[in-house]
């Protein structure tokens, strides 16, 4: 069988067993092996060992359990809230400035962690609660999560970039201060986007309900003082590893402690608040790792069928001038997005196209960035995308796919805005490194 | 009676995969703990552990891999619910049939691949990498165990699912699979998931 | 250059030949180590007539860094070049034969090591009894280790967090300092940021390519490992199915892929190190007499106990010390 028969077949396998309402990771996982089966022979089931050892045995990914726990417990808490409560007493008549809040929450956590999963997860442990429980709109909520959660590989420290540097020989650093200003474009194209959304449908924002004002003075205090607690467990999170107390993977670890601590100074410790934290965060990580390790066997086995070969051929044979050339790549990477995760695609294409991009005459530094933004939107398009899959483990029960196709819409066309304007505007990214290091 | 059978059947599986999830479970904090203490002896102490490092990735594993029968009891593995939700209930146990037999396959063959490997590291007494050099005979005992609770869930939602598919009747109303209704898996320890996520509710009544 | 273009052409027909191989090595596509790998596969395939096809198959395709070992023995791969420091739980005597801290770095010495004293007879039985056949063993370049503060005496290693797995974190901890278990991937931002004082990498390249002399400017100028060997290993059941003639073609393009090795790993090594001094990489100074002997010391001590691992170290070990 061809690889691109191949291909067809694995994609129609997907389409189905996924619309029939199969658990995800589970059903790529046994697609792979059961194609690899009839086209390999028994062979193909020793990818199962090696496969579940590089997942279950990968420090990096260890941040997905660490930053949920942290997140489950601070929202079990009531922790989280107050961060919440506290921001409203100070902008709380802005409509929308609850989302804005968390879009702002995002940014600080997206610069604590270096991995999508551990990002939306965590994100939305915290912060989702809060809008659904002031009335925001769901898709609002979802959507802000999503797209907020998603700036944890934009905004240093990202593993993906370094993952990228790596394979193409590149700075890192360089590369963490590329990414610099599209994070910030982002973040401010978010902002910008709920603000006007928030005009223009005030009913999908409701004001604050005027719990906040109608306090005593002491809850007040208290409020502010949950609030700005709260706040600075994350600026420690941050400070561990700014000052190299921890490495971003433990820093999460760091933030449970600080969350537990916080708990019990505040007199909110309950041990079956402990207790349920702890078995929320094990079922999310559980079906965030039986995903990663479904779709790890699914793409090992593509892989191994050499889809890889036939990316970097179809790539090359269209003929096409140099920046159609870096528009397919991008095409291809949206479309990959579909079944695999961030690492597994950087790993792929970089060093895949980073050659072809550096012997058209462009900036590998420049591809990266693009990359990134790239990845950070493949794994959220519908119908199937990786990130999708996280933000409906830690949504809550009744809120259905569709809800979340129809609530990221806005913001990844957002995204796709911010990724135009970088291809077609190189500076954005080159300025400020150039700008700090010198010319590469 | 027949139904008392597959009741009963299904109820001892429900209890069985509980119990070892909620096992799993009960590692979360040692695995934070795990991870603090590493950076705390190597920030404070200056002295880095060497057994760290590889604690916290096997209850890393423990945790993930034991938890996911639990997690299909509890529905909480993704699906991708947009024609499932569409359809009428038994349409839902015949998808449900198809697509968690392709999770059993998938299960069965980790299974075997795990039993293949343990008997590796034990003839060749494999070890992790590291200077510490902990068995790794142990982590594939525990996939085989994750395994068959995980098989044994499925072969418990499959009953129900048949039995509903045939009869028309829910096998045992509260935990039947192929029920859109069923988030709220009233087991004993659904006050833990409900008493704290006040937002199913309102987020529900939105929906339907 | 495309290099990717290169490896294109035999893969459509891929299931023409009568043996088709696949061959997994550590580094990525488009790497100059990756290519060396790839004239390997390619050499089998022209030695052969086109009787064998290999199918090249890069770093994270289809089996990760530390799962090449493992798929060579089942099979998933066909033949794999394998980094033994990271196998070191599945096969003991591949951390001797990788090179413990203080073992020879001269050519001749290493290549009389296997060839006459008798290691390629040990690890050809060592291999054997997992399901490998062990090929002509090559050789790669040295591991040094990269600080923040500059080493003036072996003194000031004492107290210094150094990333370093296995055999160099216990060299290391000889020396006095306190070597941490970290992934690759969080060095750069580790070293950055000071969770870390220093690394150690793979071999010089290995430093560049992770970009750890922009947070780490000292390179201590005593290699813990004079060279590393390194073996290429073929599952047993599709190496029994080559008639002698291919046989013998796979062996003798291995020892050519040997040479190729030694004498391109030379030329990259001083192509790194030139990048990393433009970018300020700093030699420590040269060691005294009294630093040597210390860190030979730190050596020696190791030996005996990783002689202890098992029956095959064992026996290594006792060659090398004679
Ligand atoms: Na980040
Ligand atoms: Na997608």
């Amino acid at each position: 069988m061809s690889i691109e028969v191949l291909t067809l077949l694995l994609l129609a396998c997907i389409l189905v067993s996924f619309a029939l309402g199969a658990p995800v990771g589970l059903a790529l996982g046994g697609i792979a092996m059961a194609v690899g089966y009839m086209t390999w022979g028994e062979g193909i089931f020793t990818l199962i060992p090696t496969t579940i050892e590089s997942n279950f045995f990968s420090f990096i990914l260890l941040a997905i359990p660490l930053y949920i726990y942290m997140g489950q417990l601070l929202t079990r808490s009531g922790i989280g809230d107050a961060m919440f409560n506290a921001s409203q007493m100070l902008i709380g008549r802005i409509r929308g400035s609850l989302a804005i809040s968390v879009i702002g929450v995002c940014s600080m956590i997206g610069a604590m962690v270096g991995i999508i999963g551990a990002g939306i997860m965590t994100s939305g442990s915290i912060a989702l609660k809060p809008m659904l429980d002031r009335g925001y709109d769901k898709r609002l909520a979802l959507g802000v999560i999503m797209a907020g959660g998603g700036l944890g590989i934009l905004i240093p420290p990202s593993i993906p970039m370094i993952m990228y540097s790596a394979t193409t020989q590149n700075s890192v650093g360089r590369m963490f201060i590329a990414a610099i200003v599209p994070a910030l474009i982002s973040i401010t194209l978010l902002v910008a986007y709920v603000v006007i959304s928030c005009k223009m449908n005030p009913e999908k924002a409701p004001l604050d309900t005027g719990d906040e004002r109608q306090m005593s003075k002491p809850e007040k205090l208290r409020t502010a003082r949950d609030g700005f607690f709260s706040l600075l467990l994350i600026v420690a999170v941050l400070g561990s590893i700014i000052t190299g107390i921890a490495t971003p993977t433990e820093s999460g670890a760091i933030g449970v402690v600080g969350a537990i601590l916080l708990a019990v100074l505040f007199k909110r410790f309950r041990f079956r608040m402990f207790q349920s934290a702890g078995f929320e965060t094990a079922l999310l990580v559980s079906a965030s790792m039986w995903i990663i390790l479904g779709a790890s066997v699914f793409s090992n086995f593509h892989m191994l069928s050499g889809v890889q070969n036939m990316v970097a051929q179809f790539t090359q044979d269209l003929g096409l001038p140099p920046i159609g050339v870096i528009i397919l790549m991008q095409v291809i990477m949206l479309l990959l997005g579909f079944i695999i995760d961030e690492l597994i695609i950087v790993l792929m294409c970089a060093p895949l196209f980073a050659p072809i991009v550096v012997s058209l005459g462009y900036d590998p530094i420049w591809f990266g960035i693009l990359m990134i933004l790239n990845i950070e939107i493949a794994v959220q398009t519908p119908p199937y995308g990786f990130a999708l899959f996280y933000l409906k483990g830690i949504a809550p029960p009744g809120v259905t796919m569709m809800d979340i196709y129809k609530s990221i819409t806005p913001f990844i066309l957002l995204k796709l805005l911010v990724l135009i304007i970088c291809m077609l505007f190189p500076e954005v990214v080159l300025w400020l490194p150039n700008m700090i290091m010198g010319e590469g | 009676m027949f139904k008392m059978l597959l009741r009963t059947c299904c109820v001892a599986i429900n209890r069985l995969v509980y119990c070892t999830g909620l096992s799993a479970s009960l590692l979360m904090p040692f695995l934070a703990l795990t991870v603090a203490f590493e950076v705390f002896s190597r920030y404070v102490l200056n002295a880095p552990t060497i057994w760290a490092y590889d604690v916290s990735l096997f209850l890393f594993g423990y945790i993930a891999a034991l938890t996911g029968a639990l997690a299909q009891q509890k529905r909480s593995h993704i699906i991708v619910d947009v024609l499932y939700l569409a359809v009428p209930d038994r349409i839902k146990a015949l998808f449900n049939l198809l697509t968690y037999s392709l999770a059993v396959f998938f299960l069965s063959v980790i299974f075997y691949m795990s039993l293949g490997k343990f008997e590796e590291a034990m003839e060749f007494d494999y070890r992790r990498q590291s200077e510490w050099a902990p068995s790794m005979a142990h982590f594939w005992v525990m996939m085989m165990v994750a395994c068959t609770m995980f098989v044994l869930q499925f072969v418990s939602d499959m009953l129900q699912s048949s039995y509903f598919l045939f009869t028309g009747q829910r096998l045992m109303p509260e935990t039947d699979g192929s029920s859109s209704e069923n988030e709220k898996v009233t087991n004993n320890e659904s006050a833990i998931k409900n008493g704290n996520v006040s937002t199913g509710n309102e987020v529900k009544g939105e929906n339907a | 250059t495309l290099a990717v273009s290169a490896s294109m052409a035999m893969v459509p027909n891929a299931f023409s030949a009568e043996h088709n191989w696949r061959f997994a090595n550590l580094y990525s596509r488009g790497t100059a180590y990756g290519e060396v790998y790839q004239n390997f596969a390619d050499n089998i395939e022209a030695m052969s007539g086109g009787r064998i096809k290999v199918q090249m198959m890069y770093a994270g395709e289809g089996v990760g860094q530390t799962g090449i070992l493992g798929s060579v023995k089942s099979g998933l791969m066909t033949m794999g070049a394998p980094f033994q420091a990271m196998h070191a739980g599945e096969f003991p005597p591949g951390v001797v034969e990788v090179g413990l801290p203080g073992t020879t770095s001269d050519v001749g010495e290493l290549s009389a090591l296997f060839h006459e004293k008798g290691w390629n007879e040990v690890l050809t039985e060592a291999y054997g009894k997992q399901n490998m056949v062990y090929l002509e063993p090559y050789i790669q370049l040295p591991v040094y280790v990269l600080t923040k503060k500059p080493i003036n005496t072996i003194e000031d290693f004492k107290g210094m967090k150094i990333r370093a797995p296995g055999a160099y974190g216990k060299f290391l901890r000889n020396l006095g300092a306190s070597p941490a278990s970290l992934s690759w991937s969080e060095i750069y931002t580790s070293l950055a940021t000071g969770v870390i004082d220093g690394s150690i990498g793979s071999n010089l390249i290995d430093h560049r390519d992770g970009n750890h002399a922009e947070v780490a400017k000292y390179m201590y100028r005593l290699p813990i490992a004079g060279a590393q060997t390194l073996p290429i290993v073929v599952n047993n059941n599709a190496w029994k199915k080559l008639s002698p003639d291919l046989q013998a073609i796979v062996r003798s393009a291995s020892a050519a892929h040997a040479r190729e090795q030694m004498t391109k790993s030379r030329v990259w090594e001083s192509q790194a190190v030139a990048d990393m001094e433009k970018k300020g990489m700093k030699w420590s100074p040269e060691p005294s007499k009294e630093d040597v002997a210390g860190w030979n010391g730190a050596a020696e001590s190791l030996w005996v106990e990783y002689a202890n691992a098992d029956k095959y170290s064992k026996q290594l070990v006792q060659i090398l010390q004679k």
